[in-house]
């Protein structure tokens, strides 16, 4: 039985704790319309007030509290004890298992509220993208709970290797295309200028924007924007709580990076409260936004229809390599994310697939869990730090997110065998 | 106490005649401060309304200096100059320097504490040095330490832009956000940015905003329905912020 008062009663900001200002949306120089004026007529209306109406903590409604009840929050933290004891470390392991939800990922946290604000105002429809299928299931989910209708645009790519990802969404009620499609002006473009272009989360991500403002539908963001990792939060606030109750003061904090928002749901609250000593984003070395990315102002989506936000980034138009199959294919990382990575207060780590794909199976021998190709990014980072705390012998406290569970990625990782061990 | 008034007009808008007329009766109606904008290059932070007036003027406005003078002429009260510091880093002296003979009181930089925060008290003691008080810009965006620190350098008041753009009214809970900040800011609060709703102007108020700063809303009148609505415009916000004295 979940206890509902374990469940965070306030969604954490880390805006007014940040070291900097965060530089805020803006529009670009000389634009023939306001992105942000679009704003109101893409997101629901107080999804909108709750990126802009920046304060520390902000009230869970109790309806949102209810529904992460009925999905199962708090989810577990877990001690990885076989893995502690497989890499013979002295440090301790721990994992907060975001894959427990039953769309497998950490990705409903932030769908339940926002349907519900759209339910609330009145939607009846709402849009999105998706890659990985991750966040397309979440949504599917909301909006099923929420009785709303759901569109979603799935990177051709993944949509194709897939297939199940599709059918848990259609079995939520949701109506899923392989973009870029033809049901969109932006869409058409790319298709005419490539008609067997792979899609990438930027271009998925305008035309579901496209495709609600035609509709007049409303568009629900997965990750990158502030209200995003906002209602991540109740990863790391529920964190902090279970920590405690074990007696446990957390050095290392691990989490993979898409966009940015498990990780931020995670690791802001510590970060906020001053928890914890080395907090650590893991991307993929076949998308290296950290390595080799820009601070600068860019659109989160390739047509530009949102406005610019100052972030790391590859460039809106970056199509990831079609054959890597390890996740975390978006091209930028959220703003508040960015910022502290250029303030040096959050390090980074880029890992690549074969070296994924051997840290997923070290966690699946040892814990039991398959991993999602994502999360398997943060494990790889928590085994090289747990041999670091054993090459100098500290009994370091290691706590990792597990975003989500991999069982509907078992295609991704026989594609990185046979590469791997051909 | 008397709650301000801070009217943003741009320079010249809309032609030179009318908008001294509009600077001249919006004092003699209640304006405590004037805020003039400047043409920029790259109006970051402002929206299509004030965009669209600062292209207005700049086909034809090729000198600021003589249009403030007048202006310095026609009223006594502070006038602050609101312009993006980007244009200005390599002849910032000589702007300053122009700014303090014509009499003008104050800048205001909205991108001084975003784009230049690792300078911006360099900066500010730059500008105070030259005998021009700086007008610091805050926002929700800005970390709490900061607005502390920064309301206490602040000249005349702290400009707090609820809005991430002037004039687009993005929902925001105006009190909540006023809420947030009044205990941080040792300094006269000034709210700004997509304040022409009358509620919203209101809750500024009752949230302890202790001015408010009011300018696409006045162009909008000026465009829609011409000046004299606009100036009644500035008599109706005044007749608000003195139901708060
Ligand atoms: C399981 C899982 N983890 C992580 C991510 C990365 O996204 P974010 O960085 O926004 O958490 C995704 C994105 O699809 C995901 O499905």
């Amino acid at each position: 039985m979940v206890n509902k008062d374990l469940i965070p009663k306030y969604w954490y900001n880390i805006i007014p704790d940040l070291p900097k200002p965060l530089p805020p949306p803006r529009d670009p120089p000389d634009a023939e319309f306001s992105r942000i004026e679009l704003l109101k007529k893409i997101l629901p209306r107080e999804v909108l007030r709750q990126q802009f109406t920046i304060e520390r903590f902000i009230k869970i409604p109790e309806e949102v509290r209810d529904r992460y009840a009925i999905i199962g929050r708090p989810t577990p933290l877990m001690r990885a004890k076989r893995l502690e004891e497989y890499l013979d470390t002295p440090a301790k392991i721990y994992f907060k298992f975001e894959g427990a939800t039953p769309t497998g990922s950490h990705k409903i946290n932030t769908a339940i509220p926002q349907a519900y604000f759209a339910a609330e105002e009145g939607i009846s429809h709402v849009v999105t993208e998706t890659g990985a299928g991750q966040w397309g299931t979440a949504v599917a989910l909301a909006a099923s709970m929420y009785d709303l209708s759901s569109t979603i645009f799935m990177v051709r790519v993944s949509y194709e290797q897939k297939p199940m990802r599709k059918t848990i969404m259609e079995l939520y009620g949701g109506k899923v295309y392989a973009s870029p499609t033809d049901l969109t002006e932006f869409g058409r473009k790319i298709l005419k200028e490539n008609p067997n272009h792979p899609g990438s989360l930027g271009i998925a991500m305008s035309e579901a924007i496209e495709f609600a403002l035609n509709h007049n539908f409303r568009y629900l963001v997965g990750s990158v924007l502030d209200v995003v990792l906002l209602h991540q939060s109740v990863i790391g606030m529920e964190a902090i709580a279970q920590l405690d109750e074990l007696g446990e003061e957390p050095d290392i904090l691990i989490g993979c990076v898409g966009g940015g928002s498990n990780f931020g749901g995670f690791t802001y609250p510590f970060i906020g409260a001053k928890k914890g000593k080395k907090y650590i984003a893991v991307g993929a070395a076949e998308i290296p936004k950290f390595s080799t990315g820009k601070y600068e102002y860019d659109y989160p989506d390739t047509a530009g229809l949102l406005p610019l936000v100052k972030m790391i980034t590859l460039g809106k138009d970056y199509v990831p390599p079609p054959i890597y199959a390890g996740g975390l294919r978006y091209h930028g990382v959220a703003p508040t994310l960015s910022l502290l990575i250029k303030e040096k207060i959050v390090e980074w780590r880029e890992y690549k697939e074969e070296e994924i794909y051997e840290a997923a199976k070290i966690f699946m021998k040892t814990q039991g869990i398959v991993p999602a190709p994502e999360s398997a990014h943060a494990i790889k980072a928590v085994i090289d730090e747990a041999l670091k705390a054993k090459t100098e012998k500290e009994r370091r406290v290691i706590v990792f997110n597990l975003s989500g569970h991999g069982l509907l990625d078992l295609g991704n990782y026989e594609s990185i065998r046979r590469r791997v061990e051909k | 106490m008397k709650r301000m008034l801070v009217t943003y007009m741009t320079l010249g808008y809309p032609n030179l005649e009318s908008f001294y007329q509009f600077i001249e009766k919006s004092v003699e109606l209640g304006t405590d401060i004037l805020e003039i904008g400047l043409p920029p290059k790259y109006a970051k932070y402002d929206g299509p309304v004030i965009r669209k007036s600062y292209k207005a003027v700049t086909s034809w406005l090729k000198d600021y200096i003589t249009p403030l003078k007048e202006v310095r002429k026609k009223v006594n009260i502070p006038i602050i100059i609101l312009t993006y510091l980007e244009d200005y880093l390599s002849n910032l002296d000589n702007f300053l320097t122009t700014l303090h003979e014509i009499g003008i009181d104050g800048v205001l930089f909205p991108d001084l504490l975003i784009d230049f925060i690792d300078e911006y008290e360099e900066y500010v003691s730059k500008i105070k040095g030259k005998g021009v008080k700086t007008v610091l810009f805050t926002g929700p965006s800005l970390p709490d330490n900061l607005i502390i620190k920064a309301s206490r350098i602040s000249d005349i008041f702290l400009y707090y832009g609820v809005r991430p753009t002037t004039g687009i009214i993005i929902p925001v809970s105006v009190d909540s956000l006023i809420t947030r900040v009044r205990n941080l800011v040792q300094n006269k609060l000034v709210v700004g940015f997509g304040l022409n709703d009358f509620n919203d102007l209101r809750k500024a108020l009752s949230a302890g905003a202790d001015g408010v700063a009011i300018g696409t809303a006045f162009i909008e009148e000026i465009e829609k329905n011409g000046i004299q609505s606009a100036l009644q415009l500035v008599k109706t916000i005044r007749g608000i912020l003195d139901e708060y004295s």
